[in-house]
């Protein structure tokens, strides 16, 4: 036991700094999926037939291919067209858009559950179909959409995991890397194991908290 | 003010209105009265739009209803509901300012002030703040009225307004639309309150199966039916 804990000791710097790329890339690749994850839902929603199509499209094609291979689409073949991200970059990207499509169902879910009626209201005093999503069912659906939002996010962080295929610095790469240079394989996954749950604690008490602010009367 | 002719409506092989005509005058109070299911909420929702109807026409206020009249007359005409429909993410008074920022475009500070004026006339001043969901239903209708007197309408549709309250919040919605009915504001209610459209109401209609059974001054088709059918209608609803 002692020696777990000089060997932690040891190797907590290492790994804190692996954390802290693991939490700075799933913060932006959630900020990716959102962004995207919002263009999906407003288009599933569209009148128009071909947005909705390409909408489909874009879901089944993304939700259908696993995420480590996505990440080596991004890292390892757009470079033959030229295109050409730094690993952290490429993860950014490679996470964002794949987890793009569980945002848009969330999202998408969210937004369904505004009562009918409050569109009928906003119709009746005259509103726009744009102006009734931005003012109605965005805040409304949004509000209803944070439980899985909070979901999504932790899975996030766990498959940003992912990114250490790649060479991204992140906490599992720091580990595996800290693991073979030491053969200390138990202390190093017991940490790794016991960061992630660290990190992930906090996240879910954060969106815990938004749901409380969100929530009105 | 409002003239509805030969409107027609069905939702599929179901045939809702048929041959729908009458006239409301400006000023005019006219009440909707019959079963439910039998088409007057559908009628009120054509005049807005909310509903298509397949033949017939709509005029209000001289404008013929269409995909591009529609929000011109939606300007025109307010609407009341009968589950109030307010907006829960928003205060009472955002409520009330939220068609005449965001539609009218008016500036938020003469919507306000408008807002104001109209919560004192609905008896809610010290509730501007609230959130919809800590009010009481009747004090919901009344913030969903002053929200339709906002966008400055010069009729007001009114679908149930009472039918989802507890029957002792009933009494303080129809003091404020027994108000309007005497400031001479053109509505069109569709009710279950008999006793209520009796002194309210200029003009009442019978609405059976999608058909008016019966439309005359209100005091005649409300006392002394001429057909069998609103008679036993008004009957059963009486002694309820």
């Amino acid at each position: 036991m002692s020696e777990f804990l000089t060997d932690a000791v040891a190797f907590l710097p290492v790994l804190a700094r692996g954390l802290w790329t693991t939490v700075l890339l799933t913060l932006c690749a959630l900020a990716v999926s959102l962004a995207l994850g919002l263009v999906w839902a407003l288009m599933g929603m569209s009148h128009h037939a071909p947005l909705r199509w390409t909408n489909k499209l874009v879901i089944n094609t993304v939700r259908g291919i696993p995420i480590i291979v996505q990440l080596f689409c991004v890292y390892f073949v757009l470079p033959d067209w030229g295109i050409d991200f730094p690993p952290f970059l490429a993860g950014v990207i490679g996470l964002g858009i794949a987890y793009s499509v569980y945002q848009a169902e969330n999202l998408r879910g969210g937004f369904e559950s505004v009562d009918r009626q409050l569109i009928e209201a906003g119709t009746a005093l005259g509103m726009s179909r744009g102006m009734i999503t931005r003012r109605i069912v965005m805040p409304l659906g949004l509000r209803t959409a944070l439980p899985s939002f909070g979901n999504t996010t932790v899975m996030l962080l766990k498959d940003s995991s992912i990114a250490s295929t790649i060479t991204v610095a992140e906490l599992t790469r720091s580990g595996q890397l800290l693991a073979i240079s030491t053969f200390k394989n138990g202390t190093v996954y017991v940490l790794i194991a016991l960061l992630y749950l660290a990190a992930s604690i906090p996240l879910a008490m954060a969106v815990r908290a938004l749901e409380k602010k969100a929530a009105w009367r | 003010m409002i003239e509805l002719s030969n409107v027609a409506k069905a939702f599929g092989a179901r045939q809702i209105l048929r041959d729908i005509s009458f006239t409301v005058s400006a000023g005019e109070v006219a009440c909707l009265i019959g079963p439910s299911g039998s088409g007057k909420s559908t009628i009120l929702r054509t005049i807005n739009g909310l509903e298509s109807h397949d033949a017939g026409r709509i005029t209000v206020d001289g404008t013929l209803l269409s995909d591009k009249t529609l929000p011109a007359i939606r300007r025109k005409v307010s609407m009341v509901f009968q589950r109030f429909n307010l907006f829960p993410h928003r205060t009472v008074i955002e409520n009330i300012i939220e068609g005449p920022v965001h539609v009218l475009r008016e500036d938020a500070e003469t919507a306000r002030a408008r807002a104001i004026e109209l919560l004192q006339r609905v008896g809610l001043a010290d509730r501007a703040d609230a959130y919809p969901g800590q009010l009481s239903g009747g004090q919901q209708q009344r913030v969903g009225i002053a929200r339709a007197l906002a966008m400055q309408p010069q009729a007001i549709l009114f679908d149930e307004p009472t039918s989802a309250l507890d029957p002792e919040r009933v009494g303080e919605v129809l003091a404020v639309i027994r108000e309007l009915a005497e400031d001479g504001m053109t509505m069109v209610v569709v009710t279950h309150e008999i006793a209520f459209a009796r002194e309210v109401a200029d003009r009442a209609l019978f609405i059976d199966e999608g058909v008016i059974v019966e439309n005359g001054p209100a005091r005649d088709v409300l006392t002394a039916p001429s057909t069998e059918r609103a008679r036993l209608f008004l009957e059963r609803v009486l002694h309820h």
